[in-house]
């Protein structure tokens, strides 16, 4: 089971690049003043963001659409790695952050069983970062995933990458 | 394919085009999201027509049926939050550098 089988396809992947230093990107994804201002899709306003970023805190959002109808979506956090990864689930919630089943609201979603978002901050230097958004992905390759964007990213760079540990040191 | 229907209605034919199914298992997917009341079928000639019921697009407020869609849109939002962050802490360390 713990074999990377597959599943790739099914598995929603994100990425963005922003042109500013990864420690201001991990401010906006975790500081809920700023969390306010970009949760939910184009035309939404999110009216209450209570944010606890750390292993086994739980954040709630609330998110309203156009027509005023408000959804409330919950986050616990298993792995959170300052500045660079956070390992979590997201589920569909009351405005107490108690779990609702999607289907209860009429919504069809496939989520995988023991599945986890992960999101990545990489700093591609240049005050650049790049966010990777994985969704459902599988514990264990959760656990190894910021290992793995790591060593795809800098494979041909291992020595700078060395270098700039020992500069950190 | 509720991503497809919130498009706009389609037919049983039109539906099964996207994907690399047979048409016997888009019905048949089809059957459980009426069922699920969240499309209705309508007979147009010889053609079965899709429609997103629309209780269930406000219920579902389509969003929340494209995970991507949430998290493509939120992040374009997050650049712009970003961009002010970062102007903002360029006009703070000019009133104070």
């Amino acid at each position: 089971m713990t074999k990377n089988t597959g599943n790739e396809a099914e598995r929603m992947v994100v990425t963005r690049i922003f042109d500013a230093p990864r420690e201001l990107v991990w401010k906006a994804w975790t500081d809920p003043q700023y969390v306010m201002q970009w949760w939910g899709p184009k035309g939404f306003t999110a009216p209450v963001c209570k944010m606890d970023v750390r292993v086994g805190g739980k954040s709630l959002c609330c998110m309203r659409s156009p027509d005023g109808q408000e959804c409330w979506n919950a986050i616990e956090y298993h792995e959170i790695v300052p500045h660079e990864k956070i390992v979590s689930d997201m589920y569909f919630s009351d405005s107490k952050g108690n779990k609702i089943e999607p289907a209860e609201l009429g919504i069809e979603h496939e989520a995988i069983e023991g599945a986890h978002d992960v999101t990545l901050f990489e700093d591609l230097g240049n005050g650049k970062t790049k966010l990777t958004h994985i969704g459902n992905e599988p514990m264990e390759s959760a656990k190894n995933s910021g290992q793995l964007e790591g060593w795809n990213q800098t494979l041909d760079k291992v020595a700078a990458v060395v270098a700039g540990l020992a500069q950190a040191k | 394919m509720i991503e497809r229907l919130s498009h706009g209605p389609a037919s049983v034919h039109g539906l099964t085009e996207p994907f690399a199914l047979s048409q016997q298992m888009i019905s048949k997917h089809i059957a459980y999201l009426v069922r699920a009341r969240i499309v209705i079928k309508t007979k147009r000639g010889r053609e079965s027509i899709c429609t997103l019921r629309p209780e269930a697009i406000k219920t579902v407020s389509d969003w929340a049926i494209n995970y991507r869609r949430f998290w493509e849109e939120s992040f374009d939002k997050l650049d712009v939050v970003v961009n002010e962050m970062k102007k903002a802490e360029a006009r703070h360390d000019k009133k104070h550098g």
